[in-house]
């Protein structure tokens, strides 16, 4: 098995300290850090989320994947910009105002950057207005808002809205998601795409930004 | 606003409850629902105008049921001290009764508080705990027999259940849902024993109360899974949750308790049929949003599997048609037993009060008594 496969195995069974050690082998191999990432940390995450999306695995196995992913990418990033690895696009996510839960979100984000997509974190509890910065900020094309509870999908409505006023919503692609939310309420509050779980949000994002 | 009437009858709630969870003939369904988020009480204007500041204020004010469930503490004995670990500008970072740590708004405006860590990450930290707040024998552990025998009398006419409390959901408050996953990853052998301890407890619990009452039901909770299945991993569960369960129901069904319904949200399907065999038959408060429609889920499962709870809130936030058609859809199956309707959680305050007095008519014109 070559080295990238291994590391994508083991992504896959969450080994951190493994991933870790075999990362550090592949650099010091002389292995280019974009190809670590692209053919080794990133299909392993891609695998699980797709097991994920089937109902072959469930959250616990994809947190413990997205752990040994972060401990590779640590080690990856200094490589990254001293190569110029340029991000396939980036996004800006949150939870929105008024909810704390961001498990989901996380995994959004780690099957982003499995995706090689970067992501600006805003974190949970998110104003409307915080989200218009960071976008004009970093010029993300996409916007992914996260709502776990009936009562803040709302605030769902309130950012698309708060990117209209700010007249940046035709430059950015938004989805939604989060436990209550369906696709008729993402085409009720105006927003671009919605899916029901974290991989296919990635496979998603990533044919928005080929069309952009 | 009036305050609601009992319902009519022709029967004690104690044999209604049983005969509707037995698929025995019932004269009407049981009259309950599962409560509010604390919003409610504030912002619902019935609740505001007639001094409704809890649930069992709204339990009495709508003369709603609710059977009874006794128990005894099954967990942290003492809790830990609320501790202010550092002042920040605007908020406060510190550890609440359960150990956690977490930072707070300053001013309390909000009740919202993000957690930073649990206290036990390593098997060093649980030994620590396990020593300092999960005492095998502890006065809180003791039943209160004198409120025991007036609330579990052979002649009460109300059904009451007995807590079995939680196997693996309180751990993961404890721990929180990340703690937990990594904590089953790199010490399975603590988790493990975090279980046993909170199993030991529990059977220490029924051995004494078992042999002395006769409870109508059981009663559990675990939360332990989120609209993409469980929260926690599925080789640990049934390695070690499900034989847990089974000592549990093992003593229940000794002693003729053979109702047992479980607290847990999301979509239970991977972890039901181990509920099933360990003998929890009973989902509470079944949320379809995350899951299935229950008629769904019982077409899978038939008689084995009983409902209470399974109304979908969002349904009741949609407005009142959308509550007719879905009370339309379970009518046959409240009409077949094993199925109590009440909205799928604590009722959220994106219900309006019109729609949720418009709810509860319509519940009992479909399934009151005739
Ligand atoms: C864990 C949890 C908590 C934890 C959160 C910890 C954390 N760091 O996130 C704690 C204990 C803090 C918590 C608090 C509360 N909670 Co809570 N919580 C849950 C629970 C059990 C699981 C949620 C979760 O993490 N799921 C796992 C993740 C992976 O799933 P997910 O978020 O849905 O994400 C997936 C998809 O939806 C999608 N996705 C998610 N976001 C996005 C974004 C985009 C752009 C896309 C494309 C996709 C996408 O991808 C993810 C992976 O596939 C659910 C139960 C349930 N049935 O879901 C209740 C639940 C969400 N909570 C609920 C409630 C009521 C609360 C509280 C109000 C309770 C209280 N009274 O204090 C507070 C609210 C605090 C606040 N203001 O936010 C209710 C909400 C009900 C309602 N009416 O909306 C639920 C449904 C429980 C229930 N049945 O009532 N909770």
């Amino acid at each position: 098995m070559s080295i990238l496969t291994e590391i994508s195995e083991l992504v896959q069974k969450g080994r951190a300290k493994e991933v870790q050690a075999l990362v550090q082998q592949a650099l010091d191999e002389k292995i280019s850090a974009k190809e670590i990432l692209n053919n080794g940390l990133c299909p392993g995450m891609t695998a699980i989320g797709e097991k994920f999306k089937n109902n072959e695995v469930y959250v616990p196995e994809v947190l413990i994947a997205s752990r040994a992913m972060t401990k590779g990418t640590d080690i990856l990033k200094p490589y990254l910009v001293s190569e110029g690895v340029e991000p396939a696009g980036k996004a800006v996510i949150c939870t929105v105002k008024g909810d704390m839960h961001d498990i989901g979100k996380n995994l959004v984000k780690m099957m982003f950057e499995g995706s090689g997509i970067e992501c600006i974190d805003l974190g949970t509890d998110v104003d409307p207005q915080k989200i218009v910065e960071a976008v004009k900020e970093t010029g993300a094309k996409i916007v992914c808002l996260s709502a776990l509870l009936t009562t803040t999908m709302i605030n769902q409505k309130s950012a698309i809205e708060a990117l209209c006023e700010a007249g940046i919503r035709d430059d950015v692609v938004v989805m939604i998601g989060g436990a209550p939310v369906s696709e008729d309420y993402a085409g009720e509050i105006g927003a671009d795409i919605y899916t029901n779980d974290a991989a296919s949000a990635a496979a998603a994002a990533l044919a928005a930004l080929k069309n952009i | 606003m009036k305050p609601g009437k009992p319902w009519k009858g022709t029967m004690t709630r104690r044999e209604r409850f049983n005969a509707q969870m037995h698929y025995l003939p019932f004269d009407r369904t049981v009259n309950m629902e599962f409560g509010y988020w604390d919003e409610n009480y504030t912002q619902w204007d019935i609740f505001t105008e007639n001094g409704i500041k809890n649930e069992n204020d709204a339990n009495k004010f709508f003369a709603f049921e609710p059977p009874k469930v006794l128990g005894v503490n099954l967990w942290l004995a003492p809790g830990f001290e609320s501790k202010i670990v550092e002042v920040k500008e605007n908020t406060v970072i510190k550890t609440n009764w359960e150990g956690i740590l977490l930072e707070e708004p300053k001013d309390g405006h909000s009740s919202i508080p993000k957690y930073i860590r649990s206290s036990i990450e390593t098997p060093d930290d649980w030994k620590k705990v396990k020593e300092e707040h999960f005492p095998r024998f502890d006065k809180s552990r003791e039943p209160d027999y004198a409120y025991f025998d007036k609330t579990a009398s052979d002649e009460r006419d109300y059904p009451v259940g007995i807590d079995i409390g939680s196997m693996i959901g309180k751990i993961r408050d404890l721990l929180t849902v990340e703690g937990l996953t990594y904590a089953v990853y790199d010490y399975p052998e603590m988790v493990e024993d975090m279980v046993e301890t909170v199993c030991t407890f529990t059977e220490d619990m029924l051995d004494k109360v078992l042999p002395k009452y006769h409870f109508d039901f059981a009663s559990g909770w675990e939360d332990i899974c989120c609209k993409n299945g469980p929260l926690v991993s599925m080789d640990f569960f049934k390695s070690v949750v499900y034989p847990c369960y089974k000592r549990i129901g093992d003593k229940l069904h000794k002693h003729g308790v053979d109702i047992w319904y479980m607290d847990c949200d999301g979509d239970v399907r991977p972890l039901l049929p181990y509920f099933l065999d360990a003998g929890i038959n009973c989902l509470f408060p079944y949320e379809v949003n995350s899951c299935l429609h229950p008629a769904d889920l019982c077409r899978e499962y038939g008689r084995d599997l009983r409902i209470m709870g399974g109304v979908d809130k969002i349904q009741m936030i949609a407005g009142k048609a959308e509550i007719k058609k879905y009370l339309e859809s379970i009518e046959p199956l409240v009409a077949r037993g094993g199925f109590i309707p009440f909205c799928d959680h604590r009722c959220p305050p994106d219900v309006t009060p019109e729609n949720y007095l418009y709810y509860l008519d319509l519940k009992e014109k479909m399934f009151g008594l005739k």
